[in-house]
């Protein structure tokens, strides 16, 4: 009976064009090759809670293509979550389980904790064997307290007090070795994430622009888009940029299609 | 990742969309097309008998015994094939699978495939009873 409902078909990757490049690719054809990815994201654990921060670069290879994205990602009230890897998959893979943790919330009717949300990545991840290319550094204030977790895109994990990820990470943590102890106040926090995150933006080529922030306490959040803007735009052309003549709008007649009705056989089964 | 995944082909024979499908073999219809595909298929069918394992162990060997029975019975329970998929929720609500939500919930959707063609529902109706050959909805991707 297992066929049956194997009826209904389900969406999900598809391995359609899998075979064909694997055939290109035995007859020469040049595939095309990843994209160099670039970022920092850093976490540690304060005193009352978590601080989270990230750079605003994305790149595709040598080029900057948003000079003010966001990395740190929305996963429940009380957890967020920073991204490094594939733009795509780290966005799908935390609005996904941000998903899953708001039914796992309607279904238990309690605030969510910060395991489950690094159960449910590490186990997607896990099954996706790497595929989806996803670092995160997961962080939140839970029942249980403050937890900061890093996440490895194959799905391995840690539990650890301060946290880096990304191209920029020895960078980051260069400062968090140096400068972290236990027990900073939120000022001192805010400070050294801060830090953290210039030490990756001037010394590394994969991150830039501006530094975000966010902090996490218990039944609060704060979130500090664009909390510092260390290297701001330094030259604008004094008499403005001109750009060439838009194309004008000769006439503004619209002509009505014929409405063209068509009958679907055998699709209509249900109406009676 | 003991064997070999990659599949050598004979150029030649039976070409069947070769472009999309790859050339036709017995091999690469076992093996699949990326060694992705067969690990996510494996590790649904190990996750679901270590479930049937955790439930013997707490309530008895029946008890997972008639839940196959309540699933072949839920699974069977589905609309007649047409422009209304079946929600299977009575399915979902007993594996579990009604609190989850996962990629295949929302990305890639046949339904909203490019090459998506309505179902003939006699023709779906014939091979759920056993009387055709060939899958329900044969243009979804």
């Amino acid at each position: 009976m297992s066929q049956v409902a194997a009826d209904v078909p389900k969406g999900g990757f598809s391995f359609d064009l899998c075979r064909r490049n694997d055939m290109l690719a035995k007859n020469g054809v040049q595939q095309p090759s990843y994209r160099k990815t670039g970022t920092t994201i850093v976490g540690l654990i304060f005193k009352d809670g978590v601080i989270l921060g990230a750079d605003t670069r994305a790149t595709e290879g040598p080029i900057v293509c948003d000079k003010n994205c966001e990395k740190i990602h929305y996963m429940a009230p009380n957890i967020y979550c920073c991204g490094a890897g594939t733009a795509a998959d780290t966005e799908a893979v935390t609005d996904m389980v941000s998903s899953q943790l708001q039914l796992h919330r309607y279904h238990t009717g309690r605030e969510s904790r910060v395991v489950t949300a690094l159960t449910l990545l590490k186990k997607h991840l896990f099954n996706y064997q790497g595929h989806v290319s996803a670092a995160l550094v997961l962080g939140g204030v839970d029942v249980t307290g403050p937890h900061l977790h890093t996440i490895y895109p194959h799905g391995s994990t840690d539990t650890l007090p301060f946290a880096t990820m990304g191209s920029g990470s020895l960078a980051a943590m260069a400062m968090f070795e140096s400068k972290y102890k236990e027990g900073m106040t939120r000022d001192e926090g805010i400070k050294l994430v801060t830090e953290a995150i210039c030490s990756g933006i001037f010394n590394d080529l994969g991150s830039g622009s501006n530094v975000d922030v966010c902090v996490i306490t218990k039944g609060h959040k704060e979130y500090l888009r664009n909390h510092l803007v260390p290297t701001p735009r330094t030259y604008v052309s004094a008499e403005g940029y001109k750009f060439t003549k838009k194309t004008e709008v000769l006439f503004t007649k619209i002509t009505p299609l014929t409405k063209k009705a068509e009958v679907i056989e055998g699709g209509d089964a249900m109406e009676e | 990742m003991e064997a070999p995944k990659t599949i050598e082909h004979q150029i030649g024979g039976i070409q069947n969309d070769a472009l999309r499908f790859g050339l036709h073999g017995v091999k690469s219809d076992l093996v699949g097309a990326h060694p992705l595909e067969s690990a996510l298929e494996s590790a649904k069918v190990t996750q679901e008998q270590i479930n049937r394992k955790i439930l013997g162990y707490t309530y008895g060997s029946a008890f997972p015994l008639k839940m196959d029975l309540e699933r072949q019975i839920l699974s069977r329970f589905q609309r007649p094939a047409g422009p209304i998929p079946s929600s299977m929720l009575g399915l979902e609500a007993m594996t579990g699978r009604l609190d989850d939500f996962g990629f295949e919930d929302y990305l890639n959707d046949p339904r909203e495939s490019e090459t998506f063609r309505p179902v003939d529902t006699h023709h779906a109706m014939e091979v759920r009873l056993g009387l055709s050959k060939g899958p329900v909805a044969p243009s979804f991707m």
